[in-house]
């Protein structure tokens, strides 16, 4: 079975203010594919020019934080022309339910993309029930 | 992600307000030679004296697939991105499907002044970084007044 269930629009518009953050600054929303399966759920997020040390993944009160800064080496005397990305901050939030164990979070960032691995718990693994007949 | 946070900066409201426009106009270009605001990858450019500097965001594509060409004055990124591969038969529920795949192809309009034959091209942490250099004759000079 596979179906399509989208529960949250992406905003396409993008351009949005993390209030978390003291600093106060225009960020970039990512585009995210998820998938669930039995195991638990996968998040990619595209995250271009984002090394491994300027990105920041945490979980906090069942709620995860991707957050991310583009750095993209350029000359320093260089007049931007034309820009489609303007901020170099990146953030995304997502709300994580009970079944998902976040002690067991796998991240792996290659090539700007970001893949995210939170398996369900055990518990919570869907079973299949024999019935007996008498 | 809710509007709860926009901000009242004024730059953000407008990039925000432009692109909702399009959206709700089905993103159609205006001019003839205008792409959609959406247009994967998105692209920034610059310049230096020396060069132009043009930056593709195209994270998780295999460099090698990459086809960068310069032709009658114009530079062409072309690649395809291919979808990671699920494992087949179990059963799978998308949440959120907002990355693009497949090919894509992006012409830009360099100026008079790039160099064709000073091409150099880069590829790191999902961009790519392309450097055209300009000619000899074009580079800013000061001129000694006599």
């Amino acid at each position: 079975m596979n179906d399509t269930t989208q529960i949250a629009q992406r905003d396409t518009g993008g351009v949005a203010r993390s209030n978390q953050d003291s600093a106060r600054r225009l960020t970039l929303t990512p585009a995210v594919d998820i998938i669930e399966d039995s195991h638990g759920i996968t998040l990619w997020a595209d995250l271009p020019g984002v090394s491994r040390d300027k990105l920041d993944v945490k979980v906090h009160d069942g709620r995860l934080y991707i957050e991310a800064e583009a750095v993209v080496p350029t000359p320093g005397d260089l007049q931007l022309h034309h820009a489609e990305i303007r901020a170099p901050h990146f953030a995304r939030a997502f709300t994580l339910s009970e079944d998902f164990d976040t002690s067991k979070v796998d991240a792996n960032l290659q090539g700007g993309v970001l893949k995210l691995s939170i398996p369900r718990r055990e518990e919570a693994r869907p079973r299949r029930i024999d019935v007996h007949v008498d | 992600m809710s509007d709860f946070y926009f901000s009242n900066d004024l730059f953000g409201e407008l990039d925000r307000l432009q692109r909702q426009m399009s959206a709700l106009f089905g993103n159609l270009p205006s001019s003839i030679r205008s792409s959609r605001t959406d247009a994967f990858p998105p692209l920034n450019m610059g310049t230096t004296d020396e060069s132009i500097n043009i930056v593709a965001f195209a994270p998780g594509i295999d460099p090698g697939t990459f086809e960068v060409t310069v032709d009658k004055g114009t530079l062409t990124i072309a690649g395809e991105r291919k979808a990671p591969e699920l494992a087949a038969g179990s059963e799978t529920r998308a949440y959120a499907k907002e990355r693009f795949f497949g090919t894509f192809r992006r012409v830009i309009e360099l100026p008079q002044n790039a160099d064709p034959d000073k091409v150099e091209a880069g590829y790191s942490n999902g961009c790519l970084t392309i450097r055209i250099g300009k000619r000899e004759a074009s580079k800013p000079r000061a001129i000694t007044i006599q």
